[in-house]
């Protein structure tokens, strides 16, 4: 039935619901995501692009940027390594509570940040279960940019591994299989035959950790201190200048935040094409 | 041949991960030979601590030791600023919006001084607390008790996270109880109960801080904010649309520093205590003044800023007894358990 009325459509050379869905979809984007974001760019500009270029320029803001852009590439680093690991034994062996590990790599996505930031101090904080035995070492993770790194590991963890997943689990075993009939070691196998075919899911699982980790706040500002050019990073410096009121250097960074999550996001989308065509 | 294109965004990490590490950042609060002192402060703090006073201070180092001393600083709720310093964050002095937030990191461990023993009992400086409405008064707010009316929005910090949130129920609570004294010969608990939960009804934000609140109505949310005079001050000195509504009975703020000797070492020690001493000295106390705070040293300061409110019937927290009393009186007894949850 429903074949029939739109080929009927089609006959009648117009689909009138084309052009209606499309607007229908814009017009809900519309309030919901692009004038919020339009308006941070008609904030951030309105004193004239002198006062956003200061702004910007500001030592406090550009050492935020990179303290963020820093801790969130190492926590990519980490998060895309332990994912492929993660993926690769959780689809090629089955194990008692297999399934109740792969549901402890989920949960950080329901678990709200601030708890992620909490559950950190209490274990690694100065008066924490570990952190206690660290202190009189001189160890301190809290408060540092290691914190910040962790924060991010926690926060981005399900990330990667979620991505890559998938293909693993489809990924045809005859190729491997083949690979190791033909007297390739387990690592040869690995390294040229599965690793290859999942740069894709790698690339666009990292590019995800990394945007969505330049974008943490709430664990961020519960174990880093905040502290302006030592642990403040980019979501923290928009948050301060906002409270002072600040609103244009806030909206300053909030811009450049919002371009590098617009460039990642079309890399993510271009770049899988590519990979995959390749 | 597929192995090599694999290769390619192999090498482009691998030289991402050079140049992003090669950029790791460096504090330009890193003083050279120096020494860095850390400090976390209440919200309102920030703009007379970072224009005048650290500036004033750095100079009074150099010149009489050579040497370079840099501030680091992180500034929140006072509320917020404790629990952090509880936790373990850097700090090796705090300065906070009340007493009670100095007694907790005493408790927790995080200073060991006496800060009672310090000029002033502690504490550096002071304000009144005053009423914020929009331009030309439409809602004619002309005390506390006006905002308890109906259809007025006002804007409150949070109790939880904020000094100034519980400086405000302090004022609202005791100018009731002090006007009704003046009025009858009795202080009367049960009219200062009823216009705390009048105001509270109307309440329709409570941000985290009393720098977070003004932000909130700076950005045209509410009909009246309850906050410190500075803050009146400064929104009247960027030509912001507001008025300064002065209660004819209000309380004022008292704002304790403290060491937080658990961060420090003896090396550093000297300069922090050389600091500490430096915020009750005329030049501080006076920066302080300029920055619309309100001198506790000299009064005489306090007369050279001709915008002071001048307060009919003020009181501080020793109408209550000290934080001692009036945090569990007070904010406890009346305010959590008759007011928020009524």
């Amino acid at each position: 039935m429903a074949a029939n009325l739109s080929s009927m459509r089609h006959v009648r050379g117009f689909d009138v619901v084309k052009p209606l869905s499309i607007t229908v979809m814009i017009a809900v984007m519309l309030p919901l995501i692009l004038l919020p974001l339009a308006s941070i760019f008609i904030f951030g500009t309105n004193k004239g692009l002198a006062s956003f270029w200061s702004a910007l320029s500001a030592p406090e803001a550009i050492f935020a940027l990179k303290l963020s852009m820093v801790t969130s590439f190492w926590a990519t680093v980490f998060n895309v390594i332990f994912g492929l690991f993660a993926a690769y034994v959780l689809s090629k062996y089955s194990f008692w509570g297999r399934n109740a590990v792969i549901v402890t790599i989920s949960l950080p996505t329901a678990i709200p940040t601030a708890v992620a930031g909490f559950a950190l101090l209490l274990l690694w904080g100065p008066y924490g279960t570990l952190g206690r035995l660290l202190d009189p070492q001189g160890i301190h993770l809290m408060f540092t940019a290691w914190a910040i790194i962790l924060a991010n590991i926690f926060v981005t963890f399900p990330l990667a591994f979620g991505v890559i997943k998938p293909v693993f689990d489809t990924m045809s075993l005859s190729l491997e299989e083949a690979s190791a009939t033909m007297g390739a070691s387990r690592w040869q196998t690995f390294w040229h035959v599965t690793l290859p075919s999942l740069r894709g899911a790698i690339v666009s699982g990292a590019l995800l950790t990394f945007a969505r980790a330049v974008g943490e706040f709430g664990s961020t500002i519960l174990v880093s201190g905040n502290l302006a050019s030592r642990t403040q990073t980019a979501p923290l410096y928009i948050f301060a200048k906002f409270n002072e009121g600040q609103v244009e250097a806030a909206n300053a960074i909030a811009i450049v935040l919002a371009l590098f999550s617009f460039v990642i996001f079309s890399i993510l989308f271009f770049a899988r094409d590519w990979l995959e065509a390749d | 041949m597929g192995n090599r294109s694999w290769k390619r965004p192999f090498w482009f990490v691998a030289l991402l991960s050079v140049l992003l590490t090669s950029c790791l950042p460096s504090s330009p609060g890193d003083a050279k030979g120096g020494q860095t002192i850390t400090l976390y402060g209440f919200s309102i703090m920030k703009d007379a601590l970072e224009k005048d006073i650290f500036p004033a201070f750095k100079a009074k180092w150099k010149a009489e030791h050579g040497q370079d001393v840099e501030f680091v600083s992180s500034f929140a709720g006072s509320e917020t600023v404790t629990n952090q310093i509880l936790q373990g964050a850097p700090a090796q002095i705090a300065i906070l919006s009340i007493d009670r937030d100095a007694q907790r990191l005493k408790e927790g461990g995080a200073t060991a001084s006496d800060w009672h023993s310090l000029p002033n009992h502690g504490i550096v400086n002071k304000t009144p607390f005053v009423i914020l409405v929009r331009k030309g008064n439409p809602k004619a707010i002309k005390d506390f008790s006006d905002l308890g009316n109906s259809g007025i929005k006002v804007i409150h910090p949070d109790p939880v996270s904020s000094g100034g949130a519980q400086w405000s129920i302090l004022a609202i609570y005791g100018s009731e109880l002090k006007k009704s004294e003046n009025e009858t010969g009795k202080p009367d608990p049960t009219r200062a109960l009823q216009t705390l939960r009048a105001i509270w009804k109307n309440v329709i934000s409570t941000p985290g801080s009393a720098r977070e609140a003004r932000t909130q109505f700076e950005t045209g949310y509410g009909d009246a904010l309850i906050t410190y005079e500075l803050e009146g001050l400064m929104m009247k000195g960027s030509s912001a649309d507001i008025e300064m509504v002065v209660p004819k009975s209000t309380i004022f703020s008292e704002h304790p520093a403290v060491i937080i000797d658990r961060n420090l070492s003896a090396t550093e020690r000297p300069a922090v205590e050389a600091f500490l001493n430096f915020l009750w000295s005329d030049e501080a106390q006076k920066a302080f003044v300029k920055n619309h705070f309100r001198s506790v040293t000299n009064e005489s300061f306090n007369n050279a800023n001709k915008e002071f409110a001048k307060i009919d019937q003020p009181f501080t927290v020793e109408m209550f007894g000290g934080w001692e009393k009036a945090f569990p009186d007070v904010i406890d007894k009346v305010f959590m358990k008759q007011v928020l949850n009524h």
